[in-house]
């Protein structure tokens, strides 16, 4: 646990120095961010316990790993014995017991199927998906804000109207359709690019563009809402009233005040990343997590399935602590309140 | 469709002295009525001319244009709404048809307003201080540190406490009287030559709008100003001459003790019986019965008529501003100078 903690200690010097406001009640953004940090690792450590006994009765319940590893040729006498290597003979309280203490020490077993660190093979696939996570945000919300301002910006305007609609048909739209359509026209028919794992810098554009589009839609429509809503506000006529133009009152007003709505959602939609990104590995058979994950399912290994929801799990609550830091910076009513 | 003769405005711009800073021609603002082939005119034929160092009242009900009236000489009329008739001059330079770029320029340069509400008219997360900059350096080309030197004064010239640290500030951290002050310092910070103040004590608690109207009266008593308020006591504090709108009309106007003393349109005499009074007697207040006519209302005659008093048959027909008896009035049947306001 504390390995993992460590990893996420990096983001507090990243962070700028608040101004501090010169007034006794507020506090610095600084030791907010801290005192946001320490409650979310608290939270997660409290999450990562309830998932995992969650999990671990859940995979109990499914079925039995035993007849999965002793194969279809498997008599009962191999059973037994697969049985007492792996602890399976034991009450289920006392597995639950020898899990949780292992757990603790980070150590989620072997792999059923090729004995190799469940752990490992989960922080082997890490990067990639991780990667793939990171652009398709990335991508996504250098394309969304700009268009969802623009789309809210003058909302009668009749391009901006059509732009709209397509967008919420695109809302509509499963992102793994999305990504059949690309692999049938760019690896299919053009041949542009490769449909089929990880074969260098051309095979990230079809899965990234796959998995921004789960969470675009989304975004591009609230921010626009949010913007058409500030556009509207008292502080714009004031800012007219002193000679602002339209790229000011839009980009330097309304949309710093759009993002605020707009935050909570992206934060919160971090969790429809990993569910997409599950799907999109599978669809681009992407050597990452996700793919690891459902291919573990299917085979009953639970160390792995164990591992990488536990990975999961930590990858999410990270987003949602980060939503909350850059609420902080963004929103002053936010950053300083009194202790 | 003048609505001021000619011989009007002359006598009137002769009434006091000083030159004349903004003139306003016959304007016409109009928005679309939706499903109807008639528009709303919000603004209907208002003409009046603001000379230097003077304050100028509007006052009326909501709705009685005055916002409008204000908003469109910076031309800031909200979406539907446009200018459709009449001319605004800022000394000799027409500016209703400037360009928008040219107009920019004229906004909180030429021209700076106050608004109403000081808790929503500044931007809740920016400081106070980057947006008196953002003005500053868009009007008076300077950099961000002289900009900062400039709004530091501007906090300080409208009696700010602690203007250092204020800039730091954002909105949300300051009181109601505080945040008005923010907004007159933002509306003053390019040194404007008219001040436009739309109902800047309106929203405030009693205490802290004395405050304000004492800033007022302090450093902006040479300025040249257009107060809009509904509150007769509040123009009466600062204003050196009043015009009342009603339906977007002026229907009165006069010098401050003109038309606190002796007020002549039925309108205006309703308006002061609707002021409370604590040194006479009498302590009950009269309300004008009804309401002002709305958006979709189609007026003809004098749209004061369905609530005037003294309304006659003649007032089917729209009386013109006039001068009446010396008084510029727009009424077929105005009070006597020496009968009392009721």
């Amino acid at each position: 646990m504390t390995d993992i903690a460590n990893e996420q200690k990096p983001v507090v010097p990243a962070i700028p120095k608040g101004r501090s406001s010169g007034d006794a009640e507020t506090i610095p953004v600084t030791q907010q961010t801290i005192q946001t940090l320490t409650k979310r690792v608290l939270e997660l450590l409290f999450l990562l316990m309830f998932i995992s006994t969650l999990l671990f009765f859940l995979l109990r319940l499914t079925g039995d790993p035993a007849a999965v590893l002793a194969g279809e040729t498997g008599d009962q006498e191999q059973l037994e014995l697969i049985r007492k290597q792996y602890g399976l003979d034991k009450p289920l309280i006392v597995q639950y017991g020898v899990f949780l203490y292992k757990m603790v020490q980070l150590d989620f077993g072997s792999s059923l199927a090729n004995a190799q660190d469940a752990l490992g093979l989960v922080f082997e696939r890490l990067p990639t998906s991780f990667t793939l996570v990171i652009i398709a945000f990335t991508a996504n919300l250098i394309v969304s804000i700009p268009l969802g301002a623009w789309l809210g910006s003058r909302p009668d305007r009749t391009g901006r109207k059509l732009a709209a609609t397509a967008v919420f048909i695109a809302q509509g739209i499963p992102g793994y359709i999305i990504g059949l359509l690309l692999i049938q026209l760019f690896a299919v028919e053009l041949r542009w690019l490769p449909s089929i794992g990880n074969q260098g810098i051309l095979s990230w554009i079809m899965p990234a563009i796959t998995l921004a589009a789960f969470q675009a839609p989304q975004v591009v429509r609230v921010i626009s809402a949010n913007v058409a809503e500030a556009m509207r506000e008292d502080y714009i006529r004031t800012a007219r009233a002193n000679g602002a133009g339209f790229n000011t009152l839009l980009w330097r007003h309304a949309l710093k005040n759009a993002m605020l709505g707009a935050t909570a959602l992206i934060g919160a939609q971090v969790s429809f990343l990993v569910g997409g990104s599950i799907i999109t590995e599978v669809i681009f058979a992407w050597p990452g997590i996700g793919r690891l994950l459902v291919t573990s399912v299917q085979t009953l290994d639970f160390p792995v399935v164990q591992a990488a929801v536990f990975m999961i799990a930590i990858f999410v609550y990270f987003a949602i602590t980060m939503t909350d830091i850059v609420f902080l910076f963004i929103d002053p009513r936010l950053r300083r309140q009194r202790a | 469709m003048s609505i001021v003769s000619e011989s009007a405005a002359d006598a009137a711009r002769t009434a006091l002295s000083g030159d004349t800073i903004l003139s306003v021609k016959d304007l016409v603002v109009e928005f679309p009525r939706p499903g109807q082939p008639t528009n709303f005119r919000a603004v209907n034929g208002v003409s009046f001319d603001l000379r230097q160092g003077e304050t100028l009242g509007l006052v009326g009900e909501s709705g009685s244009g005055k916002s409008m009236t204000a908003l469109s000489l910076l031309g800031i009329v909200p979406a539907p709404g446009k200018i459709i008739e009449g001319s605004i001059n800022l000394r000799d330079r027409r500016i209703d048809d400037l360009p928008v770029n040219e107009l920019r320029r004229v906004r909180g340069n030429d021209i700076g307003m106050v608004f109403q509400d000081p808790m929503t008219g500044l931007n809740p997360v920016r400081s106070v201080g980057s947006q008196l900059t953002e003005s500053a350096m868009r009007h008076q080309n300077v950099s961000k540190r002289e900009a900062l030197e400039i709004a530091y004064h501007a906090l300080d010239d409208v009696g700010i406490p602690a203007p250092r640290e204020r800039l730091q500030a954002f909105p949300h951290e300051l009181s109601g009287g505080l945040r008005q002050r923010v907004m007159i310092a933002l509306a003053l910070i390019n040194h404007p030559e008219v001040i436009i103040a739309d109902e800047a004590t309106t929203a405030l608690d009693a205490t802290i709008q004395a405050q304000i109207l004492d800033l007022f009266r302090e450093r902006l008593s040479v300025a040249t100003m257009i107060l809009i308020t509904h509150d007769m006591g509040v123009a009466a504090e600062i204003c050196d001459r009043i015009m009342v709108m009603y339906a977007g009309r002026i229907v009165e106007t006069g010098t401050i003790e003109e038309v606190l003393t002796s007020p002549r349109h039925p309108y205006t005499v309703g308006l002061l019986s609707a002021v409370p009074k604590f040194d006479i007697r009498r302590p009950k207040l009269v309300p004008i019965p009804g309401i002002p006519p709305t958006a979709e209302d189609i007026v003809r005659g004098c749209p004061f008529a369905p609530r005037c008093r003294f309304a006659e048959s003649k007032c089917d027909d729209r009386p013109a501003l006039e001068y009446t008896d010396g008084r510029l009035l727009a009424c077929w049947n105005p009070r006597s100078a020496t009968e009392q306001p009721q």
